[in-house]
């Protein structure tokens, strides 16, 4: 039976060129929109190069201090000193991670000016983070706590600042009005992953600023590595538990809150969707749905215009078939299953489309180093929608078709 | 006529609802693109309000050592005489973090005697920060060291504040109050789009830098000799960072604008892209159910000429059916979109809203117009003896 509504669906989109045409173009272009959105969610949320252990990893990236008197409230990453006190004694995750947001420095080369990012990490921060290192090696827990200016440089940075010098590690490096060893260089992190992304990596005990400052608020976060994805609701726990006891520092403040979470419910948690039990996920996705849906309904709605038009052209072919005894229902089945036909045909059109484009967002550098790909994920995605789109195009002109009076729909031939 | 347009349009009014229902939704999303590029292109004809060239920001970490407040004055007077005496250095100011262009910000509510209110940027600034940006008075004068010591500080605010708070009357010698204390109105300075070139101009009000911010202030404006190149700014730098210690960064204003500026300009490109491919599908599909339904009623045309209408005559009939249907899915669409400056959502000045309906209104007609015309050309091109034979 479903090769027969094959058949058909073949026969009717060669019937009328220009309406194949509309119907495929409106199918092609509203799927790549949604799967280059799609490719790009993906790209940022889930585990890629070099956070690739992210399902079992929790972030730390804010505490809050609040008033509940005056409805005070101070936001701010973690300092240095309760991060090391605080997190790195934990016992539940393998290993911690902690590194400062990206600094913006400058450094100076043959009359030239770079813009460098600058962030301070600790050792463990080489372990949880995988980085691709093109030469050299990180630098180890030894090297940290002597305090030797050593840094890992991104490959743009060697670009920028070396030219085209085969080989870096072991040269020096002058930024911040510092000289700096190179230990390695890394393949360059896009900036859309804040907690990776830097041009040059070094110790935290070469900081400028004093890390040993015993206060709470600071520029650090901290990445707690699990030994597998079922450890981190103990972590999770056992950081509530350490969080409980730490009292704000702030004068009139009376509540410390700060969470390990999830990479996505990290961000989202100090955005409106925040501060539920998921840190907004469930939310996010929901709105998310939403815009799509209805980003899809115009051309959605083109769709049902062009299909209804169709459906009368074929009025006697409907009209033989009621007469002949076939149920309004199998009708509907029919045209529905013709319909999803075309909306994969359009759909796979779509995807072709998307990847010729996603291509030329690559090579654009709209965003420098990152590398959006079409995964199973996001393919799933895109088959979704597109079983969506075609439910949302061919419902409405089904029903109304299997509605035609058999008399009606004979006579008019 | 329109009694005739009318019955036509309610006989098949089933299709033609979803006719109407696809422009109407057409017409909301062009109209919320045009209300983007209408606000941006406003803004983008203000006058900028300050000079950014040759402006460079120096953005450091407050030295930690330096605590008490006399040997905050202290290093900070030490380190202006320094670099005020390079010969390329025009002139220096220090300043709040939230510099033109810069993402920092910092606002509050200001309110007036009378008690009307208005959010507004808080600037620090210095003597100097007027002339290193190029910013002129539109009244009254500038804020002062001297100012420091009176019992009512004193601010300046921008004539977009004065408008808001004050109607647009002279606002030097009144007070405006934040939460914590009451202020002195001494000057009024003309309108500067800080935000960036496509952006709203905003309230702002310019206090002078005292004992409590000189500790937590970290930002330097240099206002340079044109030209200067990156070997004196990397001595520059170099000097900088021996004096203050901390990690140290400068930015010129020009880049920081660019980069503003292309932060609200790529937005603005997609939704054009997407919207624009969302115009072509409709136009596409609206042209083919025009095409079809004209095809389907080949006999009723065909009738028509043999009874004497002209083929001139028939087109335009058809083209008018097909505005008549836009005309009543923009009455749908005009009562959603006017609620839009009549509630105030977004915070929007109405003219935008108004010109931007314009536009919308006439690009639906326009699609409209040009969807209809070659089925409608077709349609005069049937013979009635042709039409009427195959029926």
């Amino acid at each position: 039976m479903l090769k027969n509504y094959f058949k058909t669906a073949i026969a009717v989109l060669r019937r009328r060129k220009f309406f194949t045409f509309i119907s495929l173009f409106g199918i092609a272009f509203t799927l790549t929109i949604v799967t280059v959105l799609a490719a790009f969610v993906d790209n940022t949320v889930s585990a890629n190069y070099p956070e690739v252990h992210r399902d079992r990893s929790l972030y730390i990236t804010l505490l809050k201090q609040e008033n509940t008197k005056d409805q005070g409230q101070w936001n701010s990453p973690a300092s240095f000193y309760y991060l090391d006190k605080y997190v790195s004694t934990l016992k539940t995750p393998e290993k911690v991670a902690i590194s400062s947001f990206f600094n913006p420095t400058n450094a100076y080369r043959n009359g030239r000016k770079l813009a460098v990012n600058l962030k301070y990490t600790n050792a463990p921060f080489w372990e949880v983070m995988q980085f691709d290192f093109i030469e050299g090696k990180p630098f180890t827990e030894q090297q940290v706590a002597n305090g030797e200016r050593v840094a890992v440089i991104s490959e743009d940075t060697k670009r920028d600042y070396f030219g085209n010098a085969a080989s870096v590690a072991g040269q020096t490096i002058e930024v911040d009005n510092q000289a700096y060893r190179v230990s390695g260089v890394v393949k360059s992190v896009p900036v859309t992953m804040p907690i990776a992304h830097a041009d040059m990596y070094v110790p935290y005990t070469v900081s400028k600023a004093d890390y040993r400052q015993p206060t709470l608020m600071g520029n650090y976060t901290a990445v707690l590595l699990g030994r597998s994805e079922a450890d981190l609701p103990a972590m999770q726990a056992e950081y509530a538990a350490v969080v409980a006891r730490v009292k704000p520092e702030a004068k009139g403040f009376d509540v410390f809150k700060s969470n390990a979470d999830p990479y996505l419910s990290s961000f989202l948690r100090n955005s409106p969707f925040g501060d539920t039990d998921d840190g907004g996920v469930g939310r996010a996705m929901m709105a998310g749905a939403l815009i799509l849906l209805l980003f899809m309904l115009l051309p959605a709605l083109n769709l049902v215009n062009i299909n209804i038009s169709r459906i009368m052209e074929r009025s006697s072919e409907i009209g033989v078939r009621k007469a002949f005894g076939a149920s309004g229902h199998t009708l509907v089945g029919q045209f529905i299953v013709e319909n999803l036909i075309l909306t994969f045909l359009g759909c796979c059109i779509g995807i072709l489309v998307s990847f010729v484009a996603i291509q030329v967002i690559n090579g654009a550098g709209l965003i420098n180093n990152i590398h959006l790909t079409i995964n199973g994920t996001v393919l799933g995605f895109s088959l979704i929608a597109c079983v969506v789109f075609g439910l949302l195009s061919g419902v409405y002109p089904a029903w109304r078709m299997s509605r035609l009076q058999v008399v009606q729909a004979l006579k008019d031939r | 006529m329109f009694k005739h347009l009318f019955k036509l349009i309610w006989n098949k009014k089933k299709q033609n609802a979803l006719l109407i229902t696809e422009m109407f939704i057409s017409f909301l999303v062009i109209f919320a693109v045009s209300t983007m590029a209408v606000y941006a292109y406003r803004n983008y004809r203000q006058p900028m309000g300050l000079e950014y060239a040759d402006v460079w920001v120096v953005n450091y970490q407050p030295p930690a050592n330096i605590r008490t407040l006399d040997s905050v004055y202290g290093f900070q007077e030490a380190l202006r005489r320094e670099v005020k005496a390079m010969p390329a250095v025009l002139d220096v100011t220090y300043s709040g973090n939230n510099v033109p262009f810069s993402m920092n910000s910092s606002n509050s509510t200001l309110s007036t005697d009378d008690k009307r209110r208005a959010n507004a940027n808080f600037y620090t600034v210095e003597e100097a920060y007027p002339g290193v940006l190029g910013m002129k008075m539109k009244s009254g004068r500038w804020v002062t060291k001297s100012d420091l010591v009176s019992n009512v500080p004193a601010v300046v605010i921008n004539a977009r504040l004065e408008e808001a708070l004050f109607d647009g009357t002279d606002a030097v010698g009144r007070y405006v109050h934040t939460d914590m204390e009451k202020l002195k109105v001494v000057g009024v300075v003309e309108n500067a789009k800080e935000k960036g070139a496509y952006q709203v101009v905003e309230s702002g009000m310019y206090r002078h830098l005292d004992s409590n911010a000189a500790r937590w202030t970290g930002t330097m404006l240099l206002k340079m000799k044109p030209g200067t190149g990156a070997s004196f700014e990397s001595g520059l730098f170099r000097t900088l960072s021996d004096r203050i210690g901390s990690s140290i960064e400068i930015e010129h204003l020009d880049e920081k604008l660019a980069s503003k500026n292309r932060l609200s300009l790529v937005p603005m490109i997609i939704l054009f892209v997407v919207g624009g491919f969302l115009v072509i599908n409709v136009a596409l599909g609206l042209f083919g159910v025009l095409w079809y339904n004209i095809s389907k009623r080949r006999g009723e045309i065909g009738l028509r000429r043999a009874v004497g209408a002209s083929g001139a005559s028939v087109s335009r009939q058809l083209v008018q059916e097909a505005l008549f249907l836009a005309t009543l899915a923009l009455l749908i669409g005009l009562f959603f979109a006017v609620q839009f400056p009549i509630l105030h959502v977004f915070d929007l000045p109405s003219s935008v809203y108004v010109a931007a309906i314009g536009l919308s209104v006439a690009f639906i007609y326009i699609l409209v117009f040009l969807c209809a015309l070659y089925p409608g050309r077709q349609a005069a091109a049937i013979y009635p003896a042709v039409a009427l034979h195959e029926e």
